[in-house]
């Protein structure tokens, strides 16, 4: 297989060639230098570890320091990493959990201050306030998963990764992952039971 | 509600929960290069000089190991002549084991040799 992880440096802009390569090659010319790298390693990895954080900790000030801090790591690690040792994006996710459940664990939850909010394109005032009851809904009934089941049910039902990929993550079998992921989606569906006169979802 | 009911109505709030996925910050973008931007410039950089500890800059001023080694030559030499002196050179062991004393005496009176002559 051709190494990629050496080359020209890439160009401002030159996305196709950026494309082509793994996390891994890019993760690698970043080590040697190449500023180009870092960008597109951002572009491609930043929003899903912002994304897991964000369903994480439920809290967007929170989500975007833990992003910031595994994108560090993962700067810091680059001239370390050892091709074919795991994905890049396995990595990072176990990072960026590691992180939202330390900072979990030393700061006991609050009640969301920060909602996720909903998009702006909904038809009526009504079906967006619904909507947006119900991400809330979802957030703070993912928020009193247990941590194991809250990662398990993000990954796969939000973030949709492959069990085996989540199972890396989590660094436990693949049946492991999916009897925590039906024990998430059990106690929501339990969790949100209670909830749904307040949330009129009969109406949706 | 049936349980296959509450398998849809979870599905439906994934099924919007992916599709409201946030997008990264554009703030927070640019915190994470410029993180990148300062781990890439240290690494290319060299240590800075006043960042190594005293010891060590002293050290480096006087050559390093190999400076060290012809100093520590040079001062082994020294206390060899010192007490086992070649035989062109006065040996200082004399000086200090024997009994007589030797007085150097340097006239300084210039003044009045000076003046000696002048009269």
């Amino acid at each position: 297989m051709e190494d990629l992880t050496s080359g020209p440096p890439l160009a401002r802009g030159d996305t196709d060639a950026a494309r082509r390569l793994s996390d891994a090659a890019l993760l690698g010319r970043f080590a040697d230098g190449d500023a180009m790298a870092a960008r597109q390693l951002t572009d491609r990895l930043g929003p899903r570890c912002y994304s897991v954080a964000l369903r994480m900790l439920g809290n967007r000030a929170e989500a975007e320091d833990i992003t910031q801090e595994a994108m560090m790591r993962l700067w810091r690690i680059a001239p370390d990493w050892e091709a074919g040792h795991a994905q890049v994006s396995t990595w990072l996710y176990r990072v960026t959990l590691n992180l939202c459940r330390d900072l979990r664990r030393r700061k006991r939850p609050d009640p969301l201050e920060d909602g996720i909010d909903p998009a702006d394109s909904t038809p009526s005032v009504v079906d967006r306030m619904q909507d947006a009851a119900r991400q809330d809904a979802l957030q703070s009934a993912l928020d009193q998963l247990p941590e194991r089941q809250r990662q398990a049910v993000v990954l796969r039902h939000i973030e949709e990764l492959p069990n085996p990929q989540i199972a890396g993550i989590m660094e436990v079998s693949v049946e492991a992952v999916e009897s925590l992921t039906a024990r998430g989606k059990r106690a929501l569906a339990a969790i949100l039971a209670e909830r749904r006169e307040e949330l009129g979802y009969e109406n949706g | 509600m049936k349980m296959a009911d509450h398998d849809q109505e979870l599905d439906h709030l994934f099924a919007a929960a992916r599709q409201h996925r946030p997008a990264l910050p554009e703030v927070l973008a640019v915190r994470i290069e410029t993180d990148a931007e300062a781990v890439r410039l240290q690494r290319l950089a060299p240590v800075p000089r006043a960042a190594r500890p005293i010891w060590r800059r002293a050290f480096d001023g006087i050559g390093g190991w190999r400076g060290f080694g012809g100093l520590a030559a040079a001062s082994a030499a020294g206390v060899w002549i010192g007490f086992s002196a070649p035989a062109f050179l006065p040996d200082p062991a004399n000086y200090l084991l024997s009994q007589e004393t030797v007085y150097l005496v340097a006239d300084l009176s210039l003044d009045v040799v000076i003046l000696e002559e002048t009269e």
